[in-house]
This record gives structure tokens, C-alpha cells and sequence, in this order.
């Protein structure tokens, strides 16, 4: 005879504020196997956990019903207590009475109750039915993936490989180093990024334990935690990495010209390119949308200059293939498209450029030896607005969310504005000045101060052409009026998006997405670094907005996580999968085209007994198996059955209301 | 022979009537018979609305409702605001069939609303129905040497989930029609600012200075005229301009056309039929430069190789 112990939960206020828990309490004990039930504030707490501890001893329990939040979020916690109280941990089962009745019911007590009744009455039925499982362990890959080689891709890559866990960096461009190469200096402390970067860039390509391949996309991912295979497509090059020495007579000589994404289109680099006089790796690439000899045959130029003879227009896109253990996911951010502010007339007028823009034309390495120029005269600027907000904190034309950067590198903007260009003044126009950080207020205090810049609260509702000026007219409301500023050059400090190609990466990953794109993280608070897919960790803004300091923090993290999966030679996977009865299985088949991990094989049997004719029947791999049920579904001779869900305990749930 | 509802609303009938009678010779060239509305009524303009919403909607359903027993799916409307009061009552109606239920209740004895009837403001319709190409092809008289502002104030494309037509904030449709008839289309950064509207008559200083505003960039764009396509904003800177230039100490001496009026003129209608003398400014300074430079011709593009060398150079 089953003895069920029953602990409802009052979740703080969650619970109790819209299930009334006694009364739930006093309905399981009319359940005849129930020898026990009780009420907490805290069952998570350890004077909760404590409670089931003692129960287990006290009434001679053989299954435990916990009534509380999502099995996902303590189900663990609980199993350790059954454990710690010498019980099988699979002898638990999670009543979810508060995402799946008083979150959701907070307008009708009464019905949150009764549905709370009714899920710990099917719990209960269920747990009678529970039997002992045991962990499964499985083999360890022990090496890495890192998706994006930009500063949160190198911080994480750096980290794991220090640990000497191999790590496989792959970048979609020809050179790692993201969004940070293209920064002059960074906020809050003027720090040169090229400095700070170019080393951590160079240790990648020079660490024993990473394998850097650049110009090159994930394709494909199969597998689970700790056993993933990835596929990679290496884009054609059509330059041979390793008789090249990046000598540079190759694009020196080709006629050419492209817009140079490095330096935001301001110049022009060639059609056999590296991003940038730092790249690593430094071999150049040769981008066949433009290379006049991929697209007609004729040229072929860079070839003729190279005398190790490395470039080979015969190249083919090549796949290849890693067994991997973990991957993090860095591919950072886009900046956002300011076309609809329309009011602004962007697009129409030259002398309006976004941050980016701004950033290259004053950065050292720049297009235009580090001063700002207008673009339609090429200029140097004397009044320079900048715009905050365009884009963030703006439902109507732009994105709900803050993208928390803005107000410090457009601080940043004016700083360099003044060191460059004696004379000048930048007024911003901006809705509020958010500092939050180390340093932050200081360096925005300070700017304002020693910049003389001007500060104008309110938005810009219209830019206009006057001559060779551009009106920027606004609302400064903290006097209340409509004022005019006569600019020279108007900077937009446009927002920070997710990466264009987020949702499909995600789908190959197999992991989730808000509905911005950023890719979505397991628990906003308490794992913040993790996916809801097990061995998947992100880092940087693909997350969310967010900047260098806080981006390498959460790449460490990262890597901190990874090192921990891999800490040991073996994993523990939790016993809920699959096992075939090859009594009943016809063979049919129909198991292995539904099971979404192809973690069913087929097998050769005996016919009967001693028989030395075979027949064909379905094998599960336990490593693979992650327990989704599909193939119980599909089954017609229900020869499937999956540990923790069996047909008696689904039963049993059903009847129990 | 296309034919198309017609709105002409109250202003077409007074203040506008060269207005009416050009978009009729217009129409006459473009092969569009036009039908009224049996028994239209006024659309409630500012006044209803301000006052109360059920009036304010109920006027226009009248409308709509009396136009669906016509055939034509396109209603076109004179009007800038009948427009916008049409407009937003077809919108509304359309997404919320409970209120227009409420609001067809007053108006039983005309039918039942059926929402069948497109509303479009008379640039619209040129625009989309008619297109740019046919109406480059049935000009006889270039206007080239005459540059214009387009100015379509704020309410021919405006609110933008009401309208769905063109841009908001830089629209560009009336700017093609002009650039068809041969002549140049100004950029011209107030197209879509207030003109002062209806505060001609209660608050003349406030339009003194927005119409002003206006005058004043189109001057500066290097327009010889202004192009509008609502007879608010037409009246506001023509009949208020001889003010505006008292009260700024500047002559500007800028026409301000109907759209139909320079259709009619390249199409070839008789001067005499288009009502300039109705204009307040005179108009023949402007006209005055038709003809005067000779049609640019199209750009050529330049060889590749030519491009680069260029850019070397620089």
C-alpha cells in the first residue's frame, strides 16, 4: 500500500494570495494513500525542506507530492531532499499550483483552488505509480564551441582555453574582433579599444588550445549536452591561409573598389580585402559579390602579384564537422536602421550619420585620420547635435527597450568632439541621462563640465535644411519651449538591435528568442548566462543590450559554466527516456521518423527463443534519448515506454479527476 | 471610361471652386466620369468632432453609406479634411464593427453600412489609380523652367495608420505629379508643417506666423509657386500672404496652385478655364518662367572606369 506525503506550498503571497492552501490541504488528506499533508510558507527553504525530510522518516513514506512553483524551477531542490532523507529522488512529483493556477487565476480564488485540488489529486494518483530510477551516465566531449568571434566570443574563448579545455572559435567575417575594433576609445575610461583589444585578439589566434576558423557559419547542430556534433561551413576564401603571409601586394593591386563595412561605407577598401590593418587572422579574403575575376573570368590580377601563389579562384564553400561538448553563443549585435524618422530627413541629408559613423571618422584608425568630417563638403564641423534615443525608448517608430550604451559613448562623442575639433560645441538633445555603472556619472559629470557641451532635455521632432546648415528643431523642456539649433553635423545615437539572423540561428540551436531577437536566457535573475537547452550558454548583446564591461563579465561567466559541464569525465543524465519492449515492437519503424534527437536506431533479434532467424526492432540510445515521448505517441503496438511518464502513471492521473 | 464617386464637399462649392472645376477638366483628359453622391452632406469637419463623437462619425456614414448605392468601389474627395473625416469613419468602422452597428442606427433610413467603398483623396487617386506614367502622357505643354514647393500640409497623408498613403513626414507623390508635367519639384523640407488651418478666421496671428513659416522655406528651396491639394492650406497662403509679407517686411510674391490647375495647364486647357484670377497673388511672374530652360536631359551613367578615375583624382 502506497503512503504519499503531500507539502503545499504558500509561495510567499503567490500561492496564497489566490489558491486558499488549507482548504487544499484538507482535501488531499481525504485521498486514502495520503498519510500526510501540510502547509508552509517557504517549502524551497530549508525549515520547508526540513519538513519533508522528517515526514519521510516519521511516516514511512513511499512517494512525495510537492505543491508549489514549476518543476523547473525546484523540482531538483525537492529530489535532494528525497535523497538526503534516503529516498529515491524519482519518487517526487511537482504539482505546479502556482504558474499553472494562481498566476494565471489571480481574478477567481475559488477556481484557482479548485484547479489547484485537482492538480495535486492527479499528482498524488500519479506518484502511487512512480517507481525507483536511477541517474544515467554519459561520455563528455570536452571541448567547446564559441559562436562569434567579437570581444564577448574572444573573452569566453580565451577563458575556457586557459582552463585547457579545447575551444573551436568560428566568425562569420574574415577577422575576429566584432563591433569593439571598429571603437576609438571607450567609456568610462578613454582607454584606446584598439589597445585593449588587438592583444586578446592575437592571444586567440596563438593559444595552443583554440582553433580559430574565421569566414565561417554554423550550419547545423546535433546531439545533446556534453555530446553535440557541429557542422560549419567554411566560406571559399579563394586565398590559401597557409602559404599566405599577408603581404598585402594582392589588394594594393586590385582595381576594385567596394564600400569599406569596417569604416561604416566612409571609404573604399578592394575586392581582396582584410577588414582592418589588425585583423587576425591577417590573410586576406576575396569577396566574390565584387572579385571581377569570380564574376566574368577577366582579371585575375592578385594571383599574378602573389608569389607564393596562395590565391586559387577554384575554391569551393568546404563543411566540416566537430564533436563538441558546449557552445556559447556571441554573435553580439546590430545597429538599428534610423530610416523611419522620416522627420529627420535621413536619407535625404548627407550631414546626418549615426554613432558608428561618428566613432570611425574620430577614431585614429579611421577614414579620415581621426576628424569628423561632413559628409557632403567634407568639412570640419563646428556645432555638432547629437540625438539620443533614436530608436530606443520609442514605440511609435523604434524599439520599446533602452539600449543602455547610448548615453555614455554619445558623453564619450562629445569628449572626442572637443579634443579634436578646437571650437566646436555639441549640444544633445536627450529624454534622460543614464549613468549606471562604474565610473559612469563621474565621466558624464565631468564631460558636461569640462566640454561646455550643451544639454538640451526634450526630443526632436524636426530637422530641416537651411542653406548648407541643417536646422535640428526640438523641445527643451525643462524651460518649456520649442528651441532651434544651427547644426554643422547631426549625430543619431540609434539603437542597439538584435542580430538580423538571431531567429535562425536560434532555430538551428534549438533554443529560444524574445520577441526582439535577442536569444532568450534560462532565468532572467538566476541564470542569466544559461539557455533553456542544456549546454548552451550566451554571452554578450546577443542577450540584450548591454556593454564591454558587463559584455566580458557575462563571457567569463560563460566559461566558468562551461568548465564546470566539463568537470568531470562522465555526465549524469536524469533516467527519464525511453526503453523498447521488443515483445511487442513490430519493427514498423514509425519511432525513427518522429524522434526529434535521432536517438532511435533499428536492431536485429532473434525471432523467438533460440532462433536463429532475426527480425527487426526499434533500439533507443540512452545517451541521445532526452525523454520528449514522441515515439510512445507514435507507437501502435505500444511497445515504448518512458521511464517516469509509464502508461500506469498517466492513467492513473486521468482517472484521479 | 473609368468613373469615380465624387465628394466635392462644401468648399468646393465657394472658396475652392477653381479647384472643383480644373479637377474636372482634369478628369475630362483622363477619361474619369465623375458621379455625386445623391444627397451628400456636410462632413461635420472640425466642428463635430470637437463636439461630439457620435455626430462627428455620423455625418461621413451618411456619406459612405449614400455612396454604396452607387457602383464605383473609389470614392474621390475633393477636400483635405472631408478626406480625413471620410477617412477615419471608414477606418474606425471598418475595425470595429460594434460601433458602426451603433452608428449606422442614425442613420437607418439611408441603409446599411457595408464598408464596400474605398475613400481617396483626389492626389491619391491620381496617384494610384490613374499613376504618374499616364499623366506624363497626356501632357501637351511642358511646365519645365517652373520650380515648385509641393506642399501637402497635415492632413492629406496623415495619420498614417488612417491614410496609408505616402510618407507621414516627406511625402513625395504630389512631388512626381509636378516632375511629370515638366516641372521641378523643390526640395523642400516643410512640406508636411501646419499651415494654421481653420485658425485663419479665429486666430489670424497664429497663421500669420506658420503659414509665414512655410512661405518662407518654400522661398528659400528656390520655388517660383506652391502646389497644394487642399483648399485650407491653399486659402490660408495665398488670401493670408499679402498679411504675412506686411507683418515680415519681405515680398515673396509665391503663387499657390492647385495641383489640378498646373495638370490642366500642361494638358492643354485654355488658360481662361483655370481661375487664376481668383488668386490673390498674381500668378504670371511664375508662369512666366515656363519655358524658360530648356528640359534637362537624362542622366547618363558614367562608365565604371570613369567614376573611379574621378574618385582617384580626389
Amino acid at each position: 500500500m502506497a503512503r504519499v506525503g503531500v507539502f503545499v506550498c504558500f509561495c510567499g503571497a503567490n500561492i496564497a494570495d489566490y489558491v486558499d492552501v488549507p482548504q487544499v490541504v484538507e482535501e488531499v488528506k481525504r485521498i486514502k494513500e495520503v498519510k500526510f499533508a501540510t502547509e508552509y510558507k517557504y517549502m524551497c527553504s530549508d525549515p520547508g525542506q526540513g519538513m519533508i525530510r522528517d515526514a519521510i522518516v516519521q511516516y514511512k513514506l513511499t512517494s512525495i507530492v510537492v505543491a508549489a512553483c514549476s518543476p523547473r524551477m525546484h523540482e531538483k531542490t525537492f529530489r535532494k531532499a528525497l535523497s538526503d532523507a534516503g529516498m529515491n529522488p524519482y519518487l517526487l512529483e511537482v504539482a505546479n499550483i502556482r504558474e499553472h493556477s494562481s498566476w494565471v487565476h489571480q481574478k477567481n480564488k475559488k477556481a484557482a483552488t479548485d484547479k489547484a485540488m485537482d492538480l495535486c489529486r492527479m499528482a498524488v494518483a500519479k506518484s502511487i505509480a512512480n517507481e525507483q530510477l536511477h541517474e544515467i551516465s554519459v561520455p563528455v566531449t570536452k571541448r567547446a564551441l564559441v559562436i562569434g568571434g567579437g570581444i564577448a566570443g574572444i573573452q569566453a574563448a580565451l577563458d575556457i582555453a586557459d582552463a585547457r579545455i579545447p575551444v573551436v572559435l568560428v566568425e562569420r567575417s574574415p577577422s575576429i574582433g566584432g563591433k569593439m575594433a571598429q571603437l576609438d576609445e571607450t567609456f568610462p575610461t578613454l582607454d584606446c579599444a584598439q589597445c585593449i583589444l588587438t592583444p586578446k585578439m592575437v592571444d586567440v589566434a596563438s593559444h595552443p588550445y583554440i582553433e580559430l576558423i574565421p569566414y565561417s557559419e554554423v550550419i547545423e547542430l546535433q546531439g545533446f549536452v556534453g555530446n553535440y556534433k557541429v557542422k560549419i561551413r567554411k566560406k571559399a576564401s579563394y586565398v590559401n591561409f597557409k602559404t599566405c603571409t599577408g603581404c598585402g601586394a594582392c589588394w594594393q593591386k586590385c582595381p576594385v573598389k567596394v564600400p569599406n563595412e569596417y569604416n561604416m561605407g566612409i571609404d573604399k577598401r578592394k575586392a581582396i580585402y582584410t577588414p582592418f590593418p589588425q585583423a587576425v587572422p591577417n590573410k586576406p579574403v576575396i569577396d566574390a559579390e565584387h572579385c571581377t575575376m569570380l564574376l566574368k573570368g577577366k582579371c585575375g590580377i592578385c594571383a599574378k602579384v602573389c608569389d607564393k601563389g596562395s590565391i586559387d579562384y577554384t575554391m569551393q564553400d568546404e563543411i566540416i564537422e566537430r564533436e563538441i561538448g558546449a557552445v556559447v553563443v556571441a554573435t553580439g549585435y546590430d545597429m538599428w536602421d534610423p530610416k523611419p524618422y522620416e522627420e529627420y530627413g535621413v536619407g535625404r541629408f548627407k550631414d546626418i550619420i549615426t554613432s558608428l559613423e561618428f566613432e570611425r571618422m574620430v577614431s585614429a584608425n579611421g577614414p579620415t585620420n581621426g576628424l569628423p568630417l561632413r559628409p557632403s563638403d567634407g568639412k570640419v564641423p563646428k556645432n555638432v547635435v547629437f540625438i539620443k534615443c533614436v530608436g530606443s525608448r520609442d514605440e511609435a517608430k523604434g524599439i520599446e527597450y533602452c539600449s543602455k550604451i547610448c548615453c555614455m559613448y554619445t558623453t564619450k562623442h562629445t569628449i572626442l568632439l572637443h579634443h579634436k575639433v578646437h571650437g566646436s560645441h555639441a549640444y544633445v538633445f536627450y529624454m534622460d541621462i543614464r549613468a549606471a555603472g562604474k565610473g559612469y556619472e563621474e565621466f558624464v559629470k565631468k564631460a558636461q563640465v569640462d566640454t561646455g557641451t550643451t544639454y538640451l532635455r526634450g526630443r526632436v521632432s524636426k530637422i530641416y535644411k537651411k542653406g548648407d546648415k541643417l536646422m535640428v528643431r526640438g523641445e527643451d523642456a525643462q524651460i518649456g519651449q520649442v528651441v532651434e539649433v544651427e547644426a554643422d553635423l547631426v549625430v543619431l545615437a540609434t539603437a542597439v538591435s538584435a542580430p538580423k539572423d538571431n531567429p535562425d540561428l536560434a532555430r538551428l540551436l534549438g533554443i529560444s528568442y524574445d520577441k526582439y531577437g535577442y536569444l532568450s536566457e534560462a532565468h532572467p535573475k538566476l541564470r542569466p548566462v544559461e539557455t533553456a537547452k542544456a549546454g548552451i550558454f550566451l554571452a554578450g548583446c546577443t542577450q540584450a543590450p548591454k556593454d564591454i564591461p558587463e559584455t566580458v563579465s557575462q563571457a567569463s561567466a560563460c566559461a566558468a559554466k562551461v568548465c564546470g559541464l566539463f568537470a568531470g569525465d562522465t555526465m549524469k543524465k536524469d533516467p527519464m527516456i525511453s526503453t523498447i519492449n521488443n515483445e511487442y515492437c513490430s519493427g514498423c519503424q514509425n519511432c525513427l521518423n518522429v524522434c526529434p534527437y535521432g536517438a532511435i536506431v533499428t536492431d536485429d533479434v532473434p525471432v523467438g527463443h533460440g532462433s536463429k532467424d532475426l527480425r527487426t526492432v526499434a533500439k533507443i540510445n540512452e545517451g541521445v534519448c532526452q525523454g520528449c515521448g514522441s515515439c510512445v505517441a507514435i507507437c501502435r503496438s505500444m511497445a515504448i515506454n518512458l521511464a517516469g511518464f509509464t502508461d500506469p502513471q498517466i492513467i492513473n492521473e486521468i482517472v484521479s479527476i | 471610361m473609368k468613373k469615380l464617386t465624387y465628394f466635392p464637399g462644401c468648399s468646393a462649392h465657394g472658396t475652392s471652386e477653381e479647384f472643383d472645376s480644373t479637377l474636372k477638366l482634369v478628369l475630362k483628359t483622363l477619361d474619369v466620369e465623375l458621379e455625386d453622391i445623391p444627397d451628400w452632406n456636410c462632413c461635420g469637419a472640425t466642428s463635430a468632432h470637437v463636439m461630439t463623437e457620435n455626430l462627428a462619425y455620423a455625418l461621413p456614414m451618411r456619406n459612405l453609406v449614400l455612396a454604396e448605392k452607387l457602383e464605383n468601389t473609389t470614392m474621390g474627395i475633393a477636400c483635405a479634411s472631408c478626406y480625413q473625416r471620410m477617412k477615419v469613419t471608414k477606418v474606425h468602422m471598418d475595425e470595429n464593427p460594434e460601433l458602426a452597428k451603433r452608428i449606422n442606427s442614425t442613420v437607418v433610413e439611408e441603409g446599411t453600412y457595408q464598408g464596400k467603398v474605398d475613400v481617396k483623396s483626389m492626389l491619391q487617386y491620381f496617384y494610384e489609380d490613374i499613376g504618374v506614367e499616364p499623366i506624363r502622357e497626356k501632357v501637351k505643354k511642358s511646365l519645365a523652367g517652373l520650380k515648385v514647393a509641393c506642399y501637402y500640409g497635415c492632413l492629406l497623408t496623415r495619420p498614417k495608420n488612417i491614410t496609408n498613403f505616402d510618407s507621414p513626414e516627406y511625402p513625395v507623390s504630389m512631388d512626381q505629379i509636378c516632375e511629370a508635367l515638366g516641372a521641378t519639384a523643390t526640395e523642400f523640407d516643410y512640406k508636411t508643417e501646419c499651415c494654421g488651418a481653420s485658425f485663419s478666421i479665429s486666430n489670424t496671428e497664429v497663421v500669420l506666423n506658420l503659414s509665414g513659416q512655410v512661405l518662407a522655406m518654400a522661398k528659400e528651396s528656390g520655388a517660383h509657386a506652391i502646389v497644394v491639394a487642399c483648399p485650407l492650406c491653399q486659402s490660408n497662403l495665398d488670401m493670408r500672404q499679402p498679411d504675412i509679407e506686411k507683418q515680415q517686411g519681405v515680398k515673396y510674391d509665391i503663387p499657390v496652385f492647385y495641383i489640378t490647375q498646373l495638370m490642366a495647364l500642361a494638358f492643354g486647357h485654355p488658360i481662361d478655364q483655370l481661375k487664376f484670377p481668383k488668386h490673390i497673388v498674381p500668378v504670371e511672374g511664375a508662369l512666366a518662367n515656363i519655358g524658360k530652360v530648356a528640359p534637362v536631359p537624362e542622366k547618363v551613367k558614367k562608365p565604371i572606369k570613369a567614376v573611379e578615375a574621378e574618385s582617384e583624382a580626389k
